[in-house]
């Protein structure tokens, strides 16, 4: 009876491996919980840098990360990049000192340089100009011509306070006594400018006013853009948007960064980070180059 | 038990246990009922069959449904990935969460889902305020990997896959979810269930279907061995039924066939006896209707020849001369007469020229004789002999010759009789026809009346020989073939 009941063992026990589903596994208790710990509070203070939404925050850290980097590096710490849907939320991390430096809008920076929040930095420079444009494009089989042939189409503004994507349009349709809701069938914010410029080439907009560099950069990247969309309308010259820092940043901090900034395209790092944000170099900049901006922002009330 | 001084188990036993074995099975096997055989095969059969395919079914199954969850989960956290990659990095924790929760709500397999920042802190989760697996996060593959990596984990849930997808290649972090193979093992546990199920009905069904057939099979089977029984107790009139036209039937019918040829040779076995016994009888009583005969034909002729020889000796002696001559001749006469008589009694009984010059010369005698004494009979007699046979054969087939012209002439009417022995190819075979009215002679047979015909046969057999009788209004032949 001993050989046939080894064999009958046998051959359940390599029936029961069969049955059995691929190789062992690890075990994790899933109902072992614990209370996740307060974010440790880190021993070395990262860089803190803010860019604001002119572009996607997916396009700002392909854009930024590089030069982020390049500062942690510098600076002997890491640097991370904090993104906020909004320029006003980037604005109010400015104001409560939680960034050491940002990126904003030139409406932006307006609002917040006088609101006593924040200081010019450094301004881009490209091609040896400090200026930028609000372009208002529209797909490139439209009719419009002109900003006025805009009335009824559906308007794509970038963010709230924008300069080039809110600011600008609105007061366009000042002068031309009309109001957004008047003037538009529709109206909605993107929250970016590469995000405007989309709408526009799928035709979810008729029509949007975008960062004109913003605008160049896309359509280098991407030549086939130029063939979907089209520049009916550009602005006169705003001041370029510059990199700022809040008032109450350690002066140190402030020097090494602005030093490190305007010496960049002198580093052999420089030139690469440089051409991934689309810019020349960083020079010094006068808060005077904005008060084109601030007078319609004046003008509009918009980012008051 | 094996004693101490027993040596071991040594390989040479080890084909006789095997031996043992061997036999052992088979007598099991073979000592089971047909029935039980058959019912026994269905029901391994459908088992090992309705067992094998349902195995092989719920491995495959599970195997394609494992498969599909490991690819749905791919899909599903990569989707997360890219819907997160926005919220994370806008610092909007609610809506990475939202995009989390929705996703484990609306997938029916999902049982986590979180995301970690690339520092490996955890942003945002699904497993609520209860606190956090930790465990999970040993499972992290670390920053910058840009393909969905996969686990298969089992916890107190039972078996689940973890997948874990990075948002913006690892830069915003890593997006994890849980699938729990719980549905999955409920479907493949569902469908094994059935199977059995139908593994079993189709099993009674098999032994039902077994059990008809089986009936079928052994119901003439059974019967037959009934026959058997019967026919053996003697009850020659017992026939195996046909139930069917197939290998039984045709057994039956041989069985049959073969009960009635017993049935038959049993008849003609009786017949034979009665005839025997019949014939012993008249045997005897030929016997001392014989003895009777040579004794009144001894006192008739011999006696009285004898009487009248001693008379005239008597007178011989009284007598003048003359009288003696006349006495002389009287007894001389008497005497050749009597001598005459006493050859023809001894030639009848046992002619001496069937011993002297064989049986052409004998039957050729007996014919002669016969015709002078049947004058009304005319006998056409052949015989073709290379030469002497046995002495058996010879008296053998003289008597049947012998009894079958009597027979011709007492019972036929017959005016011409032939007869023909010829040798041939190791027989002699002897022809005795006439041209009388015939008879039945199974009938003839079958009441006793046949004693002659018996007695022709019994000689005929005895030597190995056969008899055949042929016998129509046109007259009988007799057919007799004796080998030599």
């Amino acid at each position: 009876m001993g050989r046939l009941t080894v064999a009958v063992v046998l051959l359940m026990a390599l029936l029961a491996a069969c049955a059995g589903v691929g190789s062992p596994t690890q075990f994790v208790d899933l109902s072992l919980r614990q209370p996740l710990p307060d974010a440790a509070e880190a021993e070395v203070r990262p860089l803190r840098i803010a860019v604001a939404a002119v572009l996607s925050p997916e396009g700002n850290i392909e854009n930024y990360a590089d030069l982020a980097a390049y500062l942690g590096d510098r600076l002997g710490r890491p640097a991370e990049l904090v993104q906020r849907r909004t320029y006003a939320e980037v604005n109010d991390l400015i104001a409560n000192g939680e960034v050491d430096m940002a990126f904003v809008c030139t409406s932006a920076y307006v609002a917040g340089h006088d609101r006593s929040e924040m200081e010019l930095l450094a301004v881009p420079e490209i091609s040896g100009e400090t200026v930028y444009f609000s372009s208002i494009i529209v797909a490139d089989d439209s009719e419009a011509a002109t900003f006025s042939d805009l009335r009824d189409a559906v308007f794509a503004f970038t963010d709230p306070i924008s300069h080039t994507g809110r600011v600008y349009p609105s007061f366009l349709l000042q002068e031309l006594g009309e109001t957004p809701e008047g003037f538009f069938s529709a109206t909605f914010f993107t929250y970016s400018h590469d995000r405007a410029i989309e709408a526009v080439a799928d035709g979810i907009a008729d029509a949007a006013a975008v960062d004109s560099l913003v605008l160049d950069n896309a359509i280098a990247r991407d030549p086939a853009l130029a063939d979907r969309v089209k520049v009916i309308h550009q602005s006169p010259a705003f001041g370029i948007p510059p990199v700022v820092v809040p008032v109450d940043l350690p002066v140190e901090l402030r020097l090494e960064l602005e030093e490190l900034l305007l010496s960049l395209h002198d580093d052999p790092a420089g030139p690469a980070i440089l051409a991934q944000l689309g810019i020349g170099r960083f020079i010094h900049g006068e808060d005077s180059a904005y008060d084109g901006v601030r007078e319609m922002v004046e003008a509009t009330g918009i980012g008051r | 038990m094996r004693h101490p001084g027993e040596p071991a188990l040594g390989p040479r036993d080890a084909p006789e246990r095997f031996g043992d074995w061997v036999d052992r099975i088979k007598r099991t096997a073979t000592g089971f009922s047909v029935r039980t055989k058959i019912l026994g095969i269905v029901l391994a059969l459908t088992t090992v069959l309705g067992l094998a395919v349902t195995w092989q079914v719920r491995s495959v199954m599970t195997n394609v449904l494992i498969s599909e969850l490991d690819n749905r989960g791919r899909s599903v956290a990569s989707d997360l990935a890219a819907r997160t990659v926005d919220p994370i990095l806008l610092n909007d924790t609610y809506r990475v969460f939202e995009t989390l929760d929705d996703t484990v709500a609306n997938h029916p397999d999902a049982i986590y889902a979180f995301v970690l920042d690339p520092t490996g802190s955890v942003v945002a989760h699904t497993f609520g305020e209860e606190g956090f697996p930790t465990e999970l996060l040993g499972l992290n593959p670390g920053e910058g990997t840009t393909e969905i990596k996969h686990n298969h984990l089992t916890g107190e849930i039972g078996r689940f896959h973890d997948f874990q997808a990075p948002v913006l290649d690892g830069r915003a972090g890593v997006v994890r979810l849980g699938l729990s193979e719980a549905r999955l093992t409920d479907v493949v546990s569902g469908i094994t269930a059935q199977m059995l199920v139908t593994t079993l009905f189709v099993g009674l069904a098999g032994v039902a279907a077994a059990s008809l057939l089986t009936w079928l099979l052994t119901r003439p089977i059974l019967d037959l061995v009934d026959t058997t029984r019967r026919v053996g107790e003697g009850d020659l009139g017992a026939r195996a039924a046909h139930w069917a036209d197939d290998e039984i039937g045709d057994l039956a019918a041989a069985f049959n066939q073969m009960v009635t040829d017993l049935e038959a040779n049993r008849e003609t076995i009786r017949e034979t006896e009665t005839a025997r016994t019949r014939l012993l009888e008249q045997l005897i009583t030929a016997q001392e209707e014989e003895r009777k005969r040579i004794a009144r034909e001894l006192h008739d002729t011999v006696g009285q020849a004898l009487s009248s020889i001693m008379v005239g000796v008597e007178i011989l002696t009284r007598g003048g001369d003359d009288d003696l001559l006349r006495k002389k001749d009287e007894i001389q006469s008497l005497s050749r007469e009597t001598l005459e008589q006493v050859r023809e009694l001894s030639r009848e009984l046992r002619p001496s020229v069937l011993d002297d010059l064989g049986l052409a010369a004998a039957l050729d005698r007996y014919a002669q004789d016969f015709e002078v004494r049947y004058p009304e009979i005319s006998v056409d007699l052949h015989v073709n002999l290379s030469g002497r046979l046995q002495s058996t054969v010879e008296t053998a087939l003289y008597r049947v010759v012998q009894e079958g012209m009597t027979n011709a002439m007492r019972h036929s009417g017959a005016h011409t009789l032939s007869v023909l022995v010829t040798q041939s190819d190791g027989s002699v075979q002897t022809i005795i026809e006439d041209d009388g009215s015939g008879f039945d002679p199974l009938e003839a047979r079958r009441n006793g009346k046949s004693v002659g015909l018996h007695g022709m046969a019994e000689r005929a057999e005895m030597l190995g020989g056969t008899i055949d009788i042929e016998s129509g209004k046109e007259g009988t032949t007799l057919y007799v073939r004796v080998p030599v």
